[in-house]
């Protein structure tokens, strides 16, 4: 089983929220195919990742997925915000956590969409990964611990 | 007004759509030009694997998911 602790500051109005760097990379599977074929493919990187009970999918930005050549596997979803909706294309992919030993995810569908004005993270981890795991949000102590 | 890469997997799912949603509602189909690989899937997973499979990894191909409407992505 797999712990990890993250700091929060729900008194601070600047804290963007409980935040975990992340590794998105292509599926495994597609990494295999890519490399049978000698096609080149991009490193994974390390993103900032908001973890957003509020998100119905994992979410990350439009360039980020393009530039990591995420396989794409959907086209034309609708993203529901408080902004209004949003186009989104739908991509599989990988998603580990540096650091920790939380469980990495496979195969699984990433929605990509911008991120209009937004620094402090690139990435959205929703409920889709959020229903795997034990989450005490701890506002008094300002930690927030993941259990898987 | 530039092609989506995906448009003509999802005209073979509309067309298909109503009989699949009878016949196999909430599972995933795979389908890459007019094609579509054989079977139902239980799992993003499932089809993804048996996309790869079937396609191989040299461009997308589409993995949807079976209702009788769109559903939609919730941010909040």
């Amino acid at each position: 089983m797999g712990r990890h602790e993250i700091e929060w500051d729900p008194f601070d109005p600047n804290d963007p929220g409980p935040c975990i760097k992340v590794i998105v990379s292509n599926s495994y599977d597609v990494i295999d195919g890519w490399n049978a074929l000698g096609l080149d493919c991009p490193e994974p990187r390390h993103v900032t990742a908001l973890i957003d009970t509020g998100a119905s999918v994992s979410i990350i930005s439009k360039t980020f997925a393009n530039n990591c050549k995420l396989f794409q596997t959907g086209e034309g979803s609708e993203l529901r915000t408080l902004a209004g909706p949003l186009g989104c294309v739908e991509h599989a992919g990988a998603i580990s956590f540096p650091g920790t030993t939380l469980r990495p995810f496979d195969s699984l569908r990433i929605v990509a969409a911008d991120f209009v004005r937004e620094r402090s993270f690139s990435c959205l981890i929703g409920t889709d990964i959020l229903r795997n795991w034990r989450i005490t949000f701890d506002g008094r102590s300002k930690r927030v611990l993941i259990e898987d | 007004m530039a092609t989506s890469p995906l448009t003509d997997e999802l005209k073979v799912f509309q067309k298909y759509r109503d009989e699949w949603v009878h016949s196999n509602p909430g599972k995933f189909v795979v389908i890459q030009d007019s094609v579509v690989a054989e079977g139902f899937f239980d799992t993003y997973s499932e089809a993804l694997k048996a996309g790869i499979q079937k396609f191989g990894v040299g461009r997308g191909f589409l993995v949807k998911q079976v209702w009788k409407t769109e559903p939609v992505y919730f941010v909040s």
